[in-house]
């Protein structure tokens, strides 16, 4: 068996378009059109992010006992341990949206500050044994965004990519129309739809709970899971923000609110609730 | 001998063609060793001879077979032979310049014979493979292996010690669905297998006319026990041999119940059963056959978290698409194809009551697959028996023995008398160490 499942790729001549997926990756699958490249430029573009989305998963994916972030959760709490640059950046970043966040976004889930920050060697450790860090709540957005660099690089001008169906980047537009639209569905009721959402060079992203899946966020200052029947969206044309912003948005109080659409160039943030 | 030059065999390579083996093919030939004697390359080994072909047992199952075979460019059908007059006349009428015996033994003397194809019921099986082996003929022999696990052996290990061609009729290795399938579950496709789901339903009494009633046991040997295994030999071994090769285990134990539930028209065999086989994982294969209802058909299931494979139907499913939509990327798809631009769908999912929800049918050969939905006594089409004789024939020429063939063979009959066994004593057995060969891997 592959350490992954297999990639999987097509071409549409006619339609000058590609669509390439990949199963099992940040515990859930990947896929994304490209419109307007030749079979080969397509080809080498899907190359390019199926193993930077390979890369990520060794590095975030704390299911994987191989992965840094397992390690750094299976020492951190008796000693120092180096990290590597990317997980050094990665670390601060998330530090960064903590602080922004009014504490609300936590890689902890319960307290960001037993994270030690050792900066003359870039080691981190935790003051508490009970501490993990989740990369839950931000790995996808995070891929997202070196995936929109390496479309840019390779001068893709039209893509659609939709990560777990929840984390979704709008390159360019629809061959057919002026953007990418997106529906959002209620969860709770099957074939009604909540909302249209036009992405173009935007990204998307939709937290909240499902039937089959409720109470998987969890609020870090009171440890109590959110289970109400709730979906936030958040558009905005950084992908890491709109991962981010999306959880804090389900959990964050009015005033919280508020002061995130001064601070985040939010384009537009919507609230469903069922 | 035909002075003929011959061609090879041209739908053989354009199946291995359309497998993929002739560009990127590395990953394929590693699944599916047994059909390295047929790429290009091999082809070209090949001498421009003919398979001379013998025909042991002419009833509808060899028919089918000399229908199959007379198609096949490196192979011509020099004898005949049947003990039930009537088959042996058919038989005669689609090949007239082959000579006809009534006597297997006297075909098997024959110089100019280099391969059997035996057709017989299955209590022959072995006795027919021994002698047809030592009398240093190739065999190709219909599933399954043999009647009994002591026979099975037998024959196993008469095949160790002889450099002639043996193959038993496990058409799903050589059936392109199939095969392809398999890659999908192998490269994680539907994700970690838990399990495997198996059946064969009729609504047919599985019997033939008989002209007098002293004929019946020759006729309708599938019913007794000293002439079939029922159920399990005639139908699952095809199904266990698939079970086994998705999971690239063998199973370590079985229980089972079986009974004559509908059919009580003096018949020994059963007519209904119900098998759970278990790996030493604890993943199981639920196995269950009837002949007094077809509604469920023929399926050969098997079970991933992330999907299913539906092997027989040559369909897959996957567990995110549940709900029978198709994902947003795929309405996506389908509207650019069409030209259309309008919304795709994310972040629903759906409350349902728990029946079966619908899923979206993927084929595992796009656009070309053919179903056998089990009906047919004698064979389907396109499901693999050409090739495996195809495949046969050329091997009766080069000599070179079939990989995993007898192995696979020998492991679903082995499997399929161990379920007889488990039925008839009510016990749970585990696979006896005696019969157990180096191929088999049970954990």
């Amino acid at each position: 068996m592959s350490e992954f499942d297999a990639g999987n790729f097509c071409y549409y001549k006619s339609s000058m378009m590609s669509h390439a997926s990949l199963m099992g990756i940040m515990g859930t699958r990947f896929d994304m059109v490209i419109i307007g490249k030749n079979k080969s430029e397509s080809e080498t573009v899907w190359f390019n992010i199926e193993s930077e989305l390979k890369r990520l998963n060794r590095l975030l994916n704390r299911f994987d006992p191989a992965s840094e972030v397992s390690k750094i959760n299976k020492i951190a709490d008796h000693q120092q341990i180096r990290v590597s640059d990317e997980m050094w950046q990665i670390l601060n970043n998330c530090k960064f949206y903590h602080q922004e966040t009014f504490g609300l976004f936590d890689i902890t889930l319960k307290n960001f500050y037993a994270i030690q920050f050792h900066e003359h060697n870039k080691a981190v450790s935790f003051l508490r044994s009970d501490i993990h860090i989740d990369f839950g709540g931000y790995g996808k957005g995070y891929a997202l965004k070196r995936i929109k660099g390496i479309v840019e690089d390779a001068a893709v001008h039209q893509c659609f990519v939709d990560f777990g169906n929840s984390s979704i980047l709008g390159v360019g537009h629809h061959p057919f129309g002026d953007a990418w639209k997106v529906s959002i569905e209620n969860p709770f009721d099957a074939g009604q739809t909540a909302d249209e959402i036009s992405l173009r060079d935007m990204a998307l992203s939709v937290s909240g709970n499902t039937p089959s899946y409720s109470g998987h966020i969890v609020h870090p200052k009171s440890g109590s899971p959110e289970t109400r029947r709730k979906l936030v969206s958040v558009l905005i044309d950084d992908p890491l923000d709109a991962e981010v912003l999306s959880t804090v948005f389900l959990i964050a109080a009015e005033s919280e609110k508020e002061q995130l659409k001064k601070s985040f160039k939010i384009f537009d943030v919507k609230e469903y609730n069922f | 001998m035909s002075s003929k030059p011959k061609q090879i065999d041209t739908s053989l390579r354009q199946f291995i063609k359309d497998l993929g083996y002739i560009s990127g093919g590395a990953a394929l030939l590693a699944t599916t060793p047994w059909l390295q004697s047929f790429t290009p390359d091999k082809a070209k080994e090949m001498k421009k001879e003919k398979a001379r072909i013998g025909f042991i047992g002419t009833g509808s199952r060899g028919q089918y077979s000399i229908h199959a075979v007379s198609t096949i460019p490196h192979a011509e059908i020099v004898a005949l032979c049947d003990n039930f007059a009537p088959n042996l006349q058919a038989a005669s009428e689609l090949c007239p310049n082959a000579k006809t015996y009534t006597d297997y033994r006297k075909l098997l003397e024959s110089p100019d014979v280099d391969g059997v194809i035996i057709s017989t019921p299955l209590y022959l099986h072995a006795p027919m493979t021994l002698d047809a082996l030592s009398a240093g003929k190739h065999v190709y022999c219909e599933k399954s292996m043999a009647l009994t696990m002591e026979e099975c052996k037998a024959v196993y290990d008469a095949y160790q010690g002889t450099d002639r061609v043996l193959y038993f009729c496990m058409q799903r290795m050589f059936d392109e669905k199939y095969i392809k399938g398999m890659q999908m579950i192998h490269s994680g496709l539907i994700g970690e297998l838990v399990g495997e789901r198996c059946y064969w339903f009729r609504n047919h009494d599985w019997r033939r006319p008989v002209p007098s009633p002293e004929l019946e046991r020759q006729i309708n040997w599938r019913l007794y026990w000293d002439y079939s295994a029922g159920l399990m030999t005639e139908l699952a071994s095809h199904q266990l041999e698939v079970c086994c090769w998705a999971k690239q285990l063998v199973p370590e134990s079985v229980m089972g119940m079986g009974d004559i539930v509908f059919w009580k028209d003096g018949r020994e065999v059963y007519d209904n059963v119900s098998l759970v086989y278990r790996y030493a994982d604890g993943v199981k294969i639920n196995y269950e056959s009837l002949i007094s209802n077809k509604f469920n058909g023929m399926e050969d299931q098997v079970l991933g978290n992330e999907g299913t494979m539906n092997l027989a139907t040559g369909m897959y499913y996957l567990e995110n698409e549940a709900g029978g939509k198709k994902s947003g990327i795929e309405q996506l798809i389908g509207q650019i194809g069409n030209k259309i631009y309008a919304s795709v769908p994310a972040a629903g999912a759906s409350w349902r009551p728990e029946t079966k929800e619908k899923y979206n049918p993927h084929s595992i050969l796009e656009g070309n697959f053919n179903v056998n939905e089990g009906q047919s006594m004698v064979g389907a089409l396109k499901d693999g028996s050409d090739e495996i004789l195809s495949a046969f024939c050329q091997a009766c020429i080069t000599g070179e023995k079939g990989k995993n063939i007898v192995e696979e063979a020998y492991q679903a009959t082995t499997l399929c008398l161990l379920g007889n066994e488990a039925m008839k004593k009510g016990e749970k057995l585990y696979f006896p160490d005696e019969y157990k060969i180096p191929y088999m891997k049970f954990s």
